[in-house]
């Protein structure tokens, strides 16, 4: 007979060699593993866009966005489909179901849009789809403050900064927005253009021809040949002012002569500042798969060697960096890992009292981590929140197998046998036990890997994690561990002197706790029912105080801030308002170590920046803070007063204040959404409007938005189509003329240095200032004949009508709030008793959305994940003991272990989110374990012909300390994680509470509640047998 | 010539392979992982969940001579522990091939 046992005791070279290997491969591993905050969550969001020039909101509503949801929304695996109609665009996005491949599902609703593209008016261009991805937030945030070199800050920056930024391996793409772009302008006054006759397309043609180079072909001088070529570009701005435009009276007419030229940045553009300096703005987006942290530190080691190549005034921060917060993060995570290593080496060894026996231990961990970081690595996964919480967890659990193996070895040493046979038997003695506790928290764990949804993004790798580790730390407790104990434990092995007491203090307790046991089964009406009582009591706090919500809000320092003034606001009162706002915001609030933001109108080149629908009245703001240890006010405090400040101020008419900067899915703070479904326009509004008013006075319940913007207010030209006929025109050449008075003719470029840049022949600024400018503009028809604007057309002022957004195929307008102060249930609650009062027209229906809908999504599956698991460890248990009793005796101490939760949640004012969740699905493993342990020992007593109660009262006292040695450990292995006020703490505070609460609570109540349950079930068994016994002796 | 058959706790195995050996005793059949239980004290050793040990057996035919010696060896070792059980029996030998 020759098992995996013997084997590693007989060949303990090879054993060792074996490990060494996989240690090996795993620190192998390990060094190349990436850093992230949370498991790479696969996108699932598909954008079509779609335009239609000339047309209105509702024009592309019924046109565009209509038929193509229609032929949407039967692709598979859709799950939301939501659109925004606006003037010229559609827009559509759809939100798929988790865990779909996205090509796939890129490529069938490619397949979709060539069957309806038929069918779309004439003037629609082809739908694009555009693919989210996770990379395309932007992971660094750079500014630029310059003084003397703010004209040209642009071009340094794209030279010098951008593209050797650019260059490094990982980063996507490198933006630059704030820096003034320049372009020449050729500004010309309307009045000399009359006077002299021209036009502004007259000039810009004469620039065009003599801004120019041609070659001419070839001559041949002699016996050579030489290209031949004029060169009349222009090579200085200065000379455009020598252009001769035209003739008059004879005499030549310079383009001095009827415009001035301005070499500068653009006209309108956006303005960055930061700390209210002016600068410009670098943000740095990843490419897909690459890796934050690396790419961070490449970029800012790049950008200190590229700083010493800049113009002086030239100063580059960071404004945000989100690599800090993952560092931040992990490196918290990292120490716990030691501390909760630490913890668990002392508990061994407070048990065990021998430094040998503790050292053959404490080996499992980490090669059954190591295990975990080559199964990370082979699958591209990364050291991050979740996965890290998964080898803190682990470590208390993966030295449960060795200790179980090296205990029973001992007890063969101690009873006489030499090391070397007991390592053998003693490991085959309890191999079994060991594998089948091991399936049971495989049992626990494996589920997590089938999982749906963001919940299955979230935690398939926990659940690969704990059960590689488990199974790893079983290898390792009988194969490592019989060869370590046969080659260092010794027969008659002392524990050192400073046990003695200890131990005597342990048996004094084992006993203590025996007699104890022994009252309780005596007294098991009490008992139980005073565990009932202590069950329903825990779950009064839980039906009133306890507070639910997604995933807890996480303080990154990070705040960012959108600010809307009154439609309309130019650019000059925006800015001074953003300003004053910043300097207000760093005086009251210390803690703001840099405030950026940025106004005005993003260029045209930016076509992302545009379809933002930004305009000169919005303001945004990021705002980084101090880190979290060295402020007493925390982020979401700092954002309530500002979100006060905002509601203070008149000239803001909508703010939207974030946490965390930027709506992630998780670690931001929860939302609510009111969806209000109906097609009536003024219908809708109202009962938003009258819904946001009331949202406003729940407590804690604040930046309550409603999306639908205002009307905008615009100017239009109405031309007469008659008049304009009578002159010889028509709409489009007139609206030509318009446009290129009002934004300028582009038609020629100006080179310098390899860079082009546009000369825009336009107005001069102060005949663009009125009504009357745009009314006196002079329109030529082709026969040189010019008529006034106004005597073919009307300048009038109206409103256009704001984006039509759908959602599921249906006008929709979300009314948002930010639970600040509450938890998410019980603002869910307070609007559903709004909406009830409310006088809701039957055409229109409500539906709640935002981080509710998340937190109901990812509660269902965590709570079928909950079922699942408690169905497979009792599968596990019934088949470890062939019986139906026990394994429910055991799930007994489940409620109790809630209870613990509860109580633990309560004290603490956690509440109850996703990693609660988790939590209490991990503490349930650990507590289904110790009831096996301690039934396993106590049937064993009976089958060894012990009676019910001395069964149980002497499997209580040897199994205490096993018992308690499991909860310990992962009691204390959790400590560090549960007082930890690093970044990032507040995600696995809950967790760490829940299992700590958990744990001891139902550890404490196992240790009583288990025997006591035991001994009536046994008791009634033993009663129906004699009954049974009775009735065959009465047949007889 | 006599046949001593000897029954023991697995963990003796190794020691009762030495001290066949150390008195020049080669021939012998073996049982290995059987079950039993001592008549006085001890704990039974039935490989089952309750009492999981296991015991082998031994039936070595030797010369008259090396009995005495083979058994006070075997008395020596049994001594070294009270938990683990060892047992030899004699037998007479009354014919062989």
């Amino acid at each position: 007979m020759s098992s995996i046992y013997q084997t590693s005791v007989r060949k303990p070279i090879t054993t060792a060699l074996i490990f060494i290997a996989v240690v090996i491969l795993g620190i192998f591993s390990f060094q190349r593993l990436p850093i992230d905050l949370y498991p790479n969550i696969e996108v699932n969001m598909l954008m079509v866009m779609t335009s239609y020039q000339g047309a209105s909101a509702a024009d592309i509503e019924t046109n565009i966005t209509k038929p193509l949801e229609n032929t949407l929304n039967t692709v598979s695996n859709l799950k939301k489909i939501s659109s925004s109609s606006r003037e010229n665009t559609s827009i559509i996005q759809l939100e798929f179901e988790f865990g779909e491949d996205l090509d796939v599902l890129t490529n069938d609703v490619r397949d979709k849009l060539e069957l309806i593209k038929s069918y779309l008016p004439d003037g629609a261009s082809t739908p694009l789809i555009f693919k989210f991805s996770t990379d395309m937030i932007p992971i660094l945030y750079i500014s630029a403050e310059a003084q003397e070199s703010l004209p040209g800050l642009y071009k340094i920056l794209d030279n010098n900064v951008a593209n050797a930024l650019a260059r490094i391996k990982g980063v996507g793409t490198v933006s630059i927005s704030g820096a003034p772009e320049r372009e020449i302008q050729v500004y010309v006054d309307p009045g000399k253009l009359e006077a002299y006759n021209l036009s502004i397309e007259s000039i810009s043609q004469a620039i065009m021809l003599e801004n120019r180079n041609t070659p001419a072909g070839t001559v041949d001088i002699g016996s050579n040949t030489y290209s031949l070529r004029v060169r009349g570009e222009f090579v200085e701005v200065s000379q455009l002012n020598q252009v001769v435009v035209g003739n008059f009276d004879g005499k030549t007419i310079f383009l001095s002569d009827v415009a001035s030229i301005r070499d500068g940045g653009q006209e309108r553009m956006q303005e960055a500042y930061t700390n209210e300096k002016q600068g410009a703005t670098i943000i740095i987006q990843k490419q897909s798969g690459a890796n934050t942290v690396q790419i961070a530190e490449a970029v800012k080691t790049e950008l200190n060697k590229i700083q010493q190549n800049l113009p002086s005034d030239i100063k580059l921060q960071i404004i945000a960096d989100s690599s800090d917060n993952i560092k931040n993060s992990i490196s918290s995570l990292q120490e716990t890992v030691i501390f909760a290593f630490l913890f668990v080496l002392l508990v061994v060894l407070f048990f065990l009292g021998r430094w040998r026996a503790t050292l053959i231990i404490m080996v499992t961990i980490p090669i059954s981590l190591i295990a975990a970081f080559i199964y990370l690595f082979g699958t591209g996964g990364s050291l991050n929140i979740i996965s890290m919480s998964g080898l803190i967890i682990a470590i208390g659990l993966v030295v449960d197998d060795a200790i179980v193996v090296l205990e029973n070895i001992t007890t063969h040493i101690e009873r006489g046998s030499d090391p070397r046979s007991a390592s053998i038997l003693g490991t085959n003695e309890v191999a079994l036990a060991v594998m089948a506790s091991t399936l049971t928290l495989v049992a626990v764990f494996l589920p997590f890997t089938l999982v749906p949804g963001m919940a299955g993004m979230m935690f398939k790798q926990l659940g690969w994690m704990v059960t590689i580790m488990i199974s790893m730390s079983l290898i390792t407790a009988i194969t490592l561990t019989p060869m370590m104990t046969s080659r260092m434990l010794r027969r008659n092995m002392k524990q050192g002197k400073l046990f003695a007491p200890i131990e005597k203090g342990l048996a004094r307790f084992d006993k203590a706790y025996g007699s104890f046991i022994h009252w309780a089964i005596r007294h098991r009406r009490k008992i139980m029912g005073s565990a009932t009582v202590i069950f329903f009591l825990a779950l009064i706090p839980a039906f009133t105080s306890l507070g639910f919500e997604n995933m807890p809000a996480s303080d990154n320092s990070r705040i960012s801030a959108t600010v809307e003034l009154p439609v309309g606001t130019g650019l000059n009162i925006s800015r001074s308002i953003a300003l004053n706002i910043s300097q207000d915001w760093r005086k009251k609030y210390p803690e703001i170590e840099m405030i950026n933001f940025s106004v005005g109108q993003p260029s045209e080149s930016n076509a992302w920046g545009t379809l933002m629908n930004k305009g000169s009245h919005v303001l945004s703001y990021t705002i980084r803070l101090a880190p979290k240890n060295s402020r007493k006010r925390s982020m979401f405090e700092i954002t309530e007063l500002m979100r006060q400040d905002l509601g203070d101020m008149p000239d803001v008419k909508k703010s939207n204040v974030i946490a965390g900067g930027g709506n992630n899915m998780t670690g931001g703070q929860s939302t609510l959404n009111v969806e209000i479904y109906g097609f009536d326009f003024s219908e809708t509004d109202r009962v938003a409007s009258e819904l946001a008013a009331k949202m406003k006075e729940i407590k804690g319940f604040t930046n309550i938005t409603i999306s639908r913007e205002d009307y905008q207010p615009e100017y239009q030209v109405d031309f007469d189509r008659e008049k304009l006929a009578i002159n010889g025109l028509n709409i489009t050449t007139a609206s030509n003329f318009l446009r290129n008075r009002m934004s300028g003719a582009l038609t020629s470029l100006f080179r310098e240095d390899g860079e082009e840049y546009n000369i825009r022949v336009i107005y001069a600024p102060e005949f663009r200032k009125s009504i009357e400018d745009i009314e006196n503009i002079l329109i030529y028809n082709a026969q040189g004949k010019s008529v006034r604007l106004r005597d073919v057309g009307r300048v009038y002022e109206c409103f256009s009508p704001p984006t039509i957004e759908r959602k599921s195929r249906q006008r929709v307008i979300t009314v948002s709030g930010v639970a600040s102060g509450i938890t998410l249930d019980k603002a869910v609650n307070a609007t559903n008793s709004i909406l009830k009062q409310m006088d809701i027209p039957s055409d229109i229906s409500t539906v709640l959305g935002g981080s509710y809908e998340d937190m109901q999504e990812m509660f269902a599956d965590l709570g079928t994940l909950f079922l699942i698991i408690l169905m497979l460890v009792f599968v596990v248990m019934a088949s470890q003991f062939e019986s139906l009793t026990y394994p429910f005796v055991i799930m007994f101490s489940i409620p109790f272990a809630l209870v613990g939760v509860i109580l633990s949640l309560w004290i603490t004012g956690h509440t109850v989110n996703t990693m609660s969740f988790i939590g209490v699905i991990m503490l349930s493993g650990i507590v289904v374990k110790n009831g096996i342990v301690l039934i396993d020992y106590i049937n064993l007593n009976r089958e060894r012909g012990m009676g019910v109660i001395r069964a149980v009262v002497k499997g209580g006292e040897s199994r205490l300390r096993p018992v308690l040695m499991t909860s310990i450990t992962a009691i204390l292995g959790m400590i560090p994680l549960a007082i930890s006020q690093g970044e990032g703490a507040e995600m696995w505070q809950p967790m760490a509470v829940t299992v700590i609460g958990g744990l001891s609570v139902s550890t404490l109540l196992t240790l009583v509640v288990i025997p006591t349950l035991y001994t009536s079930f046994a008791k009634n068994g033993i009663v129906r047998q004699r009954k049974k016994i009775a009735k065959l002796y009465q047949k007889k | 010539m006599k046949s001593v058959f000897i029954t023991y706790d697995q963990a003796y195995q190794d020691s009762v392979m030495a001290i066949l050996s150390k008195h020049n005793i080669r021939g012998y059949s073996g049982w290995q992982g059987i079950t039993g239980c001592g008549s006085r004290s001890g704990e039974p050793h039935q490989g089952s969940h309750a009492w999981p040990a296991l015991n082998n057996a031994l039936l070595t035919v030797i010369d008259d001579s090396k009995v005495a010696p083979l058994l006070e060896a075997l008395r020596e070792l049994d001594k070294t522990s009270d938990l683990l059980g060892l047992r030899a029996f004699v037998w007479n030998i009354e014919a062989s091939i």
